[in-house]
This record gives C-alpha cells, sequence and structure tokens, in this order.
C-alpha cells in the first residue's frame, strides 16, 4: 500500500511523465535531474558540451599559469637587474681598489710590517681586498634582488608559496655549511698534526671524533635554520652528539685502555726526568742526551 | 710590551765619560747574574763598560762597575725582536760606541769568549761578532738540521749558529737590527726571534766568528720541540720570505775554516727508537698532508725511510734538503695553514735527527755530516729557486 503511495506520488511530483519505464528507472533518471533553482545548468548530455567544459578548464588553469608568470616577471626582472648592476659596480671598486692600493704600495707596507699572521691567503692583500670588495657587493645585489623579488611576489594577490622562505633560508643555510665544514676541517688537522707530535697512537680516531662532531653540530644548526623538522632534528643530534662523546670515551678509555695508559706513562715519564735532568740536558728528547736547541 | 723609549727610566751612569761597551742582559737567574759579572769584570776593561741588567744587581759586589736598570724583559730562551729594540735604545741613549747582548745562558761564555765578541766591535771593521760554540755531538740539533744550512745557502753565512744569544754588534748594526726588530714589536710580534746574519748579509755588513767554548743551557721546562721547532722555522721562513730579493742572487761563499771544529765526545749511545717510531706514526697518519706539500719523489723517499729498520734508518742528504725546500716554499705560497705546516714538519726533522745519529754511530764525524748536509743544501739552491720563481711549474 504504502509502495503503491510512493509510485503514485513520483508520478504526480516530477515535473516531466516518463512513461514507459520502471520504477528504479525513474527514481535513477530523478537523481540525474538538474535542479530547477540552478542558474546554469551543466549539459552532460552531449559531447558537445564535455568538450568544452575541458577547454575551459584549461583556458582557465592557462590564465592561471600566466597570470602568474606576470606575477613573478617583474620581481625576477628586477632580481636579474639588482644582481646585475651591483656586480658591475663591485667590479668598479674592485678596479678603484686595486688602483689606488697599488699607488698607495700597500702591499709593500703590509709585508715591510712583518705580518705573519696564519690567516692569510695565498693572494697579496691589496687582491685579497679587491676580491672581498667585488663579492660584497655581489651578495649585496643578491639580497636586494632577492627582497624585490619577495615583495613583488607577496604583493601579487596569489596565493602564498612555501618557496621563497626557504630561499631566503637557504642563503643563511649554505654559508652555515660552508663555514662548519671548514672548521671541522681546519679543527680535524690541527687535532690531528697535535695528536701525532704528541705521539698518540689513536691520532686519526681522536681527529675523526673531532671532525664528526663539529660536522653533527653543523648539520644540526642548518636544518634548523631552515626550520626544517623542529623538535625531531633537536632531539636527534642530541642523541647522535652523545652518541659521539660516548663512543669516543669508551673507545679511547676501554678499547684503547693499554694505548692511553702507555701514553700517559710515557708522559709521566718524560715529565719527571725533565725535572730531574742535569743542566747538560736540556730540551732533551725523551730523556736521551740529545738537545735540539 | 711598550716599544717607545723603553729606557726612559735607565738611570743615567755615574762617570760622565760615555762608555766604550754597553753591556745588555736579558732576564736571567741571580747566580748566573753574578756569575756573567764577574766573568766582564775578568776579561774586559770595566772602565769603559757600561752594563744594563734588568735584576737588582748589588754595586758593593761590583763597586768598579757602571750598573743601570735595563727595562724588564721577557723571560725568553733566546734574543727576541723587543731585546734588540731595547739594546739599540739604550746604545743611543747613552752614546755607546758598540753593544754586547748577552742572552739566557751566557753564564757558560768564558772570559775569552766574551773579550773576543767584545773586541771584535770595538777595535775592527766588525759590525757583528757572533760565538761559535762547542757542542756535544747531540746537541744544537735543529741548528745543525736547518738554521745553519738554510743561512749558508741562502745568506752565503758560514757562521754556525746564526741564532746564537751571544752578539757582539756596532752601533749601525744595532740601529739596522732595531728597525727591523721595531716592525715587528709594531705588529705585536716582539717574541719573535730576529736574524742578525741575514740582516748583515743583505746590509753587506762584516761579520766574524769567535770560539766560544763549550756552551751549557739549563733545563727550560716550557721549552719543547713542539714549540721551539715551529717558533724557529716560522721565524726564519719568514725573514727569507722577506729577503727573497737579495737571496735569489748567486753569492760567493766565504772560505771555510780550516780545520772544522771538533765536537765534544758524546754523552752516550742514543736510542733513536722513539723518534724512528714517532716518524712511522706521522707517516701513517699524516701522509695526506705532506701529499699537498711535498713533490711524489719526496713521497717515494719517505715511503722507502718509513719501511727502513731502525738500525739501518738513513734519511738521504738531498731527501732531506727537498723536504725542506719544499716546506719553504709552502709557506710562501701558504698552500696549507702555517701552523698546520710546520708541525707537519717535526717527525720529518726527528727522522732526521735519527738518521743524523746513525751516521754518526756509523763513524762518521758529525760535523763532517752536518757541513755534507749544508753542501747539499748549496747544491740544490736552483731547485728553490726555480720553484720559488715559477711554483706551478711541474714537479716531479
Amino acid at each position: 500500500m504504502n509502495f503503491a503511495l510512493t509510485c503514485e506520488t513520483f508520478r504526480t511530483s516530477g515535473t516531466e511523465p516518463m512513461q514507459g519505464v520502471d520504477f528504479m528507472q525513474n527514481a535513477f533518471a530523478m537523481m540525474l535531474q538538474p535542479d530547477v533553482n540552478q542558474t546554469s545548468p551543466p549539459s552532460y548530455a552531449g559531447s558537445d558540451s564535455i568538450w568544452q567544459q575541458i577547454s575551459e578548464s584549461l583556458h582557465q588553469s592557462l590564465y592561471r599559469v600566466l597570470s602568474l608568470l606576470l606575477a613573478v616577471l617583474p620581481g625576477l626582472v628586477a632580481f636579474l637587474v639588482a644582481v646585475v648592476v651591483l656586480s658591475l659596480v663591485g667590479m668598479a671598486v674592485s678596479a678603484l681598489l686595486r688602483r689606488g692600493l697599488a699607488a698607495a704600495k700597500f702591499d709593500d707596507r703590509i709585508t715591510r710590517g712583518g705580518s705573519n699572521s696564519d690567516w692569510m691567503t695565498s693572494s697579496s692583500p691589496s687582491a685579497l681586498i679587491a676580491r672581498v670588495s667585488f663579492w660584497a657587493c655581489v651578495l649585496i645585489g643578491l639580497i636586494i634582488g632577492v627582497s624585490a623579488f619577495d615583495a613583488s611576489y607577496a604583493t601579487a594577490a596569489l596565493p602564498p608559496s612555501s618557496l621563497m622562505p626557504y630561499l631566503t633560508h637557504a642563503v643563511g643555510a649554505v654559508f652555515l655549511l660552508i663555514a662548519g665544514t671548514l672548521f671541522a676541517r681546519f679543527l680535524a688537522r690541527s687535532v690531528l698534526i697535535e695528536a701525532v707530535n704528541a705521539k698518540l697512537q689513536y691520532a686519526r680516531l681522536l681527529s675523526l671524533g673531532i671532525k664528526w662532531l663539529v660536522l653533527v653540530l653543523t648539520g644540526a644548526m642548518v636544518l634548523d635554520h631552515l626550520q626544517i623538522g623542529g623538535n625531531v632534528v633537536e632531539l636527534a643530534f642530541g642523541i647522535l652528539f652523545s652518541g659521539i662523546v660516548l663512543t669516543l670515551a669508551l673507545a679511547v678509555g676501554l678499547g684503547s685502555r693499554d694505548l692511553v695508559s702507555r701514553s700517559l706513562e710515557s708522559h709521566a715519564d718524560r715529565s719527571s726526568e725533565r725535572l730531574t735532568a742535569p743542566p747538560a740536558t736540556s730540551g732533551a728528547d725523551s730523556g736521551d742526551s740529545i738537545r735540539h736547541f | 710590551m711598550a716599544t717607545t723609549d723603553q729606557m726612559s727610566e735607565m738611570t743615567a751612569p755615574a762617570a760622565g765619560a760615555s762608555p766604550e761597551l754597553l753591556v745588555l742582559l736579558t732576564a736571567m737567574p741571580q747566580e748566573q747574574l753574578e756569575s756573567v759579572l764577574a766573568n766582564l769584570t775578568d776579561s774586559l776593561p770595566v772602565e769603559s763598560l757600561l752594563v744594563a741588567a734588568p735584576e737588582a744587581v748589588s754595586k758593593t759586589a761590583y763597586p768598579a762597575l757602571r750598573i743601570v736598570a735595563a727595562p724588564p724583559a721577557s723571560a725568553s730562551w733566546t734574543l727576541t725582536a723587543a731585546d734588540f729594540v731595547s739594546a739599540y735604545q739604550a746604545a743611543d741613549k747613552n752614546k755607546a760606541r758598540a753593544l754586547l747582548m748577552l742572552g739566557p745562558q751566557s753564564a757558560s761564555l768564558g772570559s775569552a769568549g766574551l773579550r773576543a765578541l767584545s773586541n771584535a766591535v770595538l777595535t775592527t771593521a766588525t759590525d757583528l761578532s757572533v760565538p761559535c760554540y762547542d757542542l756535544t755531538p747531540n746537541a744544537g740539533l735543529i741548528n745543525s738540521a736547518i738554521l745553519y744550512p738554510l743561512s749558508r745557502a741562502l745568506f752565503a753565512s758560514r757562521v754556525r749558529f746564526p741564532l746564537a744569544t751571544e752578539l757582539g754588534l756596532s752601533l749601525r748594526m744595532a740601529e739596522r737590527l732595531a728597525g727591523a726588530a721595531q716592525r715587528l714589536v709594531t705588529v705585536d710580534q716582539g717574541e719573535t726571534p730576529l736574524w742578525p746574519i741575514n740582516e748583515a748579509s743583505v746590509a753587506g755588513f762584516a761579520v766574524g766568528q769567535f770560539d766560544a767554548g763549550p756552551h751549557v743551557q739549563e733545563v727550560n721546562p716550557g721549552l719543547d720541540l713542539n714549540t721551539v721547532l715551529p717558533t724557529v722555522t716560522g721565524a726564519l721562513f719568514s725573514d727569507i720570505d722577506a729577503k727573497a730579493a737579495f737571496w735569489q742572487r748567486p753569492r760567493q761563499l766565504p772560505p771555510a775554516r780550516d780545520p772544522l771544529p771538533q765536537s765534544r765526545p758524546s754523552d752516550g749511545a742514543v736510542d733513536i727508537t722513539p723518534m724512528v717510531q714517532s716518524f712511522r706514526l706521522a707517516y701513517t697518519n699524516l701522509y695526506e698532508l705532506w701529499s699537498l706539500v711535498l713533490p711524489p719523489n719526496s713521497l717515494f723517499g719517505l715511503k722507502r725511510l718509513f719501511a727502513t729498520d731502525a738500525a739501518q734508518f738513513r734519511m738521504p742528504d738531498s731527501l732531506w734538503v727537498r723536504v725542506v725546500y719544499d716546506f719553504l716554499l709552502a709557506y710562501r705560497l701558504r698552500t696549507i695553514n702555517r701552523g698546520h705546516l710546520l708541525g707537519a714538519l717535526i717527525p720529518l726533522y726527528l727522522a732526521w735527527v735519527a738518521s743524523h745519529i746513525n751516521v754518526a754511530a756509523s763513524g762518521v764525524s758529525p760535523e763532517s755530516h752536518i757541513e755534507a748536509v749544508a753542501a747539499a743544501f748549496e747544491a740544490d739552491k736552483p731547485y728553490l729557486v726555480a720553484r720559488w720563481r715559477w711554483p706551478d711549474r711541474f714537479n716531479p
């Protein structure tokens, strides 16, 4: 009874009478029927309307991409102009400095001043200053360019992208990485030479341990600077750093116990012999009658 | 350390007459100071002397001597740049004709040595008089391995101890050395050793060498090879770098002393095993570092040395010469950090010492071996000059 009533209701409430179909077909057809309140009814009936939809979608996406490119293009041009202009300025400043310092005999003055620092490079001081000034200008150009690019990108009323923050942070991260790697290499070499001259058998192990400690520290700083990983990086760094320290301590304390004790004993022997040595053996090596100076 | 007018607070000499010779003493223990003063009164006419001593000296003990206070100097193991600045200021202030600088450990210098050093600069045309010490065969080895051969090969000087701690100076020599020292003091390197022989050679001043007899040094606990070798070689390499225009020109070496000074007998057999082990440890650890500095031929020589037993351990003179020259070139070119470079030289120097002791033990006179090494440095000087001028040229 109820079923018959429902069928009747369908028949009377439909916009168009559907004849020659059974109840299930009617129900499916009703589900596909468009809403009468819809303003622009899509036409799924024919293949022309589907192609039209695809075409519209493609046009819209093309429009979006072109709009994005047009929004980015001024910033990109500004970036390139800033880098090129500041590079040219840097070249001019560098050339001027080079000539000015050569005229003032800057290199001769520095050499006569007896500068003997371990940190000087193989280049002459004036060439170094000129090169630093050039690269400083290029760096300033890069910073200005990135800022201009960032500003134009932000004002383009486009959806924010996660690229720019990483781009700006990446510059700092690269500097951190380079500085950390150089420092690790320098420290490892210093420790290696000192350990070898102190006659420590585990010199290479010590040097490698120091190197990796600094590299791990650098890696953690870089990831932190890039804001990657968050607390996971800090935790992993803590575990890794502690692990390396513990490994070194165990290696030196347990694995190389005999070596360490021998080293300490020989060092103590040398010290005691030095203190008790007669005047003729001043500066002696291993308590023998060798005097280096 | 203050560098300007360091002698301003110095007490003027009691007598009005200008002293002939100013004797400048560096910091030393009281008993050594008294010994030096006793030697001075024995060997030189006291009326022509003015002694500048940093420590308080009892004038009643030496009434004939005119003693003034010298500015406090650092207790260095050798004469430093700051000492030369002070010395010239003192000589200029007191209008002395010549100077006698007596560094630490100068108590062992006898009266004859003091007299010879002083008379050379007072009575002859010598501008710089230096002592030739009589040492045991195993003493002064840095000097024998590096300082003397380099000084002889590059500056054409036969002075056996270029870094002597007792010197006689004419006033113009003192002025020149003070000028060189002042440049170091200005850049806060007043503790750096100065190279009087090199300065005298560049200036064309006359240099005299005099036998000084046995020289005994007291123990200095803070002085070890790892400190001394980098300090001395670094200062010498730097000086050679600064005087490159001078030493690249060929020069005639003065005639050899005849006969060669004979070393005193050795204190006994020396065990070279620790030094050979140090070299082997360094070879396994520092090979990569050495390969940045040394050419393949030298590395091959070191490899052969690595495989040699301690009893047969001999470093060829030519190999040692190339090692020193290549380290000098790397110092100039800053191939690696200079501190690292000089640290990496220490095990190679120990290998030379082990080899030298073996050569001496085989019956060869140590002094003859040192002369042979110096001659090898002279013979290979063209290699240094060529690589100094064209460092990028192929070097097998």
